[in-house]
């Protein structure tokens, strides 16, 4: 029943151990990983923020330069000068001298005939009047086209800017696309952040690293991508269904949208990486949590059974000692009402005695066989009446309540004054008697009247032990005095004799219990020593086994201890 | 030799009876008396050298009696004979006065040895006190 119980309590406290922690220990980390998450996200989304103005900034620098290098050219050169086919020559030269991002210029009449041409291409003579670029051109004073193929049947790109004085007229760059296209593109963002621009009808402007030329549709921001003042950062679902942290903004008068994305995962790699390790964490913590509750509640249990069988003996032990304190109260009663009638019996055997006596001189009673049988019968009473006086006056000893008398005692100078009369009474009836003090036991302090009476009583109940299964020789008495490494000095005395029955062991220390024959024992010595180590604050264990021999244990304090 | 006059002193009547008995037999002059009031109201009359007084008993315990017999009768030998002895009741009995203090059972042949010597002692001091008062 105990083991069934200390099972289910085993498995409670387990169980407990195991919650409890599991629990605090998995929402902490999942706490921890939420707000480390929203943390990265957001940090993640400032930084593409940051990213995509930057980037922004510096391609509105570039077309403004573009512009400006236009327009500078316009104020300092006249019309007729830039008309000059050796001059404009000359010029384009010192302007890809500055930036390598211009391929051609040309200089347009009011009717937009492109009068004169420095480039790759042949296209001196042309009309464009009715191109949109011009119409915007002439609209707004300056302007920055989409990519379009052109009479030259390539794709590029122009700025243009008007001149205002008596005549009107346009000047033109074409700017050289793979150079804006390595500007646009180049941006480190991760391993798969990328940039690219797309015009109000969504057609690319500059390639897409991930896929996509020049003037073909972005499927992500196809149709006509909707205009917002600033930056946006969104997630957004690719064709097959890839996630992407896209930033996006417009520049160049709001005609252009400049787009900045990177893979959801790359962008949040250090948060997967975190979820990689908290999970790690979460196991290896739950297991430690399980294995070191399993090791924990075992060693509880374990030691919940010793301390149960420590009570569970010193209860029993507190009975034994409760039972003897109220068989001492009554002793002392009993042996004084005993020896009353004792005293009357001795006096009526004596008047009988002295009765017979009185009629032997007066001749009435002959030597006969019954008068014979009388004297033994007189004989007996007294053996018996003085056989009685001996058990009260045991029973009295045992009941008397004499205080110890505590004093350090020497065991180097105890010991040998016990042992030096065993090995006498040993030796006389051939036993082998063997005693060790270990070294390092110096004191104890006890009543060394009282303990040399226990040691005695268990030495001499030793020897009557062999002596009952043993002849002359063969039997054997040790006697160790040696720390118990639990705080006590242990008195051991073993010996080789008959032994003590499984059913009578548990009733040695109960008084008057005996085992040898009648008249030869009042059945009091273990159970007045019993108390006497008691009192002294220590135990007294005994372990047999029969026709082998028994070992009886006194455990006591040890004076340093105290 | 004049006979020896004890008293014998015990609630018990048959313990009383049979060793009043035993002591007459022996040549002892014997007073009984149940108790320690009666016995030291028959001291009036019936003066003994020594007295054999049972430790517990009803009413006025052995060491009670024994300190009012030895205030009035200061040569009285008490010898207490009692059925339960301590080491600290004997001290306490010696110490107020008592001659000695034996347990029971005790064979009739030791007692009247030790009426014999407390008898000894009562007549030391009858015939220091005859001799001082001379």
């Amino acid at each position: 029943m105990k083991n069934n119980g200390y099972k289910r309590l085993h498995k409670y406290i387990i169980l407990s151990m195991v919650l409890a922690p599991v629990m605090i220990y998995v929402g902490a980390l999942a706490i921890g990983y939420i707000y480390f998450a929203n943390s990265l996200e957001s940090s993640t989304e400032s930084i593409m923020e940051r990213v995509i103005k930057d980037h922004r900034q510096m391609i509105e620098s570039f077309l403004e330069e573009r512009k400006g290098d236009l327009t500078f050219l316009q104020d300092t050169y006249t019309y007729d000068e830039l008309t000059n086919n050796q001059i404009l020559a000359q010029i384009l030269k010192q302007l890809q001298k500055k930036s390598p991002a211009f391929i051609d210029l040309g200089i347009f009449d009011n009717n937009g005939l492109h009068v004169a041409y420095q480039g790759p291409y042949d296209l001196t003579g042309r009309q464009y009047k009715k191109e949109g670029w011009f119409r915007e051109v002439i609209e707004q004073g300056y302007y920055i086209s989409d990519v379009f193929l052109g009479f030259r049947k390539v794709p590029h790109f122009v700025i243009a800017v008007v001149m205002n004085s008596e005549k009107r007229w346009v000047i033109r760059a074409t700017i050289d696309t793979y150079l804006f296209n390595t500007l646009v593109e180049h941006i480190s963002i991760g391993k798969t952040g990328e940039a690219y621009i797309v015009n109000a009808k969504g057609m690319l402007q500059t390639q897409r690293r991930s896929g996509g030329a020049l003037m073909e549709v972005d499927e992500m921001n196809g149709g006509m991508p909707k205009y917002h003042e600033g930056i946006k950062v969104f997630m957004q679902s690719g064709i097959n269904k890839e996630e992407f942290l896209t930033a996006t903004t417009w520049l160049n008068n709001r005609s252009w949208m400049l787009v900045v994305r990177q893979d959801k995962q790359d962008a949040f790699q250090s948060l997967h990486s975190a979820s990689y390790i908290i999970i790690l964490l979460s196991i290896v913590g739950i297991l430690i949590i399980i294995v070191v509750s399993f090791f924990l509640s075992t060693s509880i249990i374990r030691r919940m059974g010793e301390v149960n069988a420590e009570k569970d003996q010193l209860q029993y032990q507190l009975i034994r000692a409760g039972g003897l304190a109220e068989l001492g109260e009554m002793a002392t009663g009993f042996a004084h009402e005993i020896n009353n009638p004792l005293q009357i019996i001795k006096n009526e055997q004596t008047l009988i005695r002295m009765n017979l006596s009185e009629l032997y001189e007066e001749g009435q009673v002959n030597n006969s066989e019954v008068v014979a049988e009388l004297e033994d019968s007189l004989n007996q009473i007294g053996i018996q009446i003085d056989r009685c006086a001996r058990i009260t006056q045991a029973i009295l000893k045992f009941g008397r309540k004499s205080e110890a008398e505590i004093k350090t005692i020497s065991l180097k100078e105890f010991i040998p004054q016990i042992t030096v009369m065993i090995e006498k009474k040993a030796a006389v009836h051939g036993i082998e008697f063997y005693y060790q003090l270990s070294r390092g036991i110096q004191t104890i302090k006890g009543d060394p009247s009282q303990l040399q009476q226990v040691i005695l009583n268990l030495l001499n109940n030793a020897i009557d032990a062999v002596i009952e299964k043993h002849s002359a020789t063969g039997g054997k008495i040790e006697f160790f005095i040696r720390p118990d490494g639990k705080g006590n000095i242990s008195f051991v005395v073993t010996d080789n004799g008959i032994g003590i029955t499984q059913e009578n062991i548990d009733k040695v220390f109960t008084p008057f219990f005996t085992t040898k024959p009648v008249g030869k024992g009042t059945g009091l010595g273990l159970s007045v020593c019993f108390g006497i180590i008691q009192k002294m604050g220590g135990r007294m264990e005994v372990t047999s086994n029969p026709n082998e021999g028994t070992t009886f244990n006194v455990l006591l304090p040890n004076d340093k201890v105290n | 030799m004049a006979r020896i006059k004890v008293m014998i002193v015990d609630d018990e009547e048959l313990l009383l009876f049979t060793t009043a008995k035993l002591l007459e037999k022996n040549g002892f002059k014997v007073i009984q008396a149940t108790s320690a009031i009666e016995a030291i109201g028959l001291l009036k009359r019936h003066p003994v050298e020594v007295m054999i007084l049972d430790g517990k008993m009803p009413g006025m315990d052995g060491l009670e009696a024994l300190k009012t017999v030895k205030q009035f009768y200061p040569f009285i030998q008490v010898i207490i004979l009692t059925g339960h002895a301590t080491s600290e009741a004997a001290i306490e009995g010696l110490n107020l006065g008592a001659f000695d203090y034996i347990m029971k059972p005790i064979s009739i042949e030791e007692l009247i040895k030790k009426i014999e010597n407390a008898y000894y002692i009562h007549q030391q001091m009858k015939e220091k006190k005859e001799f001082f008062f001379r």
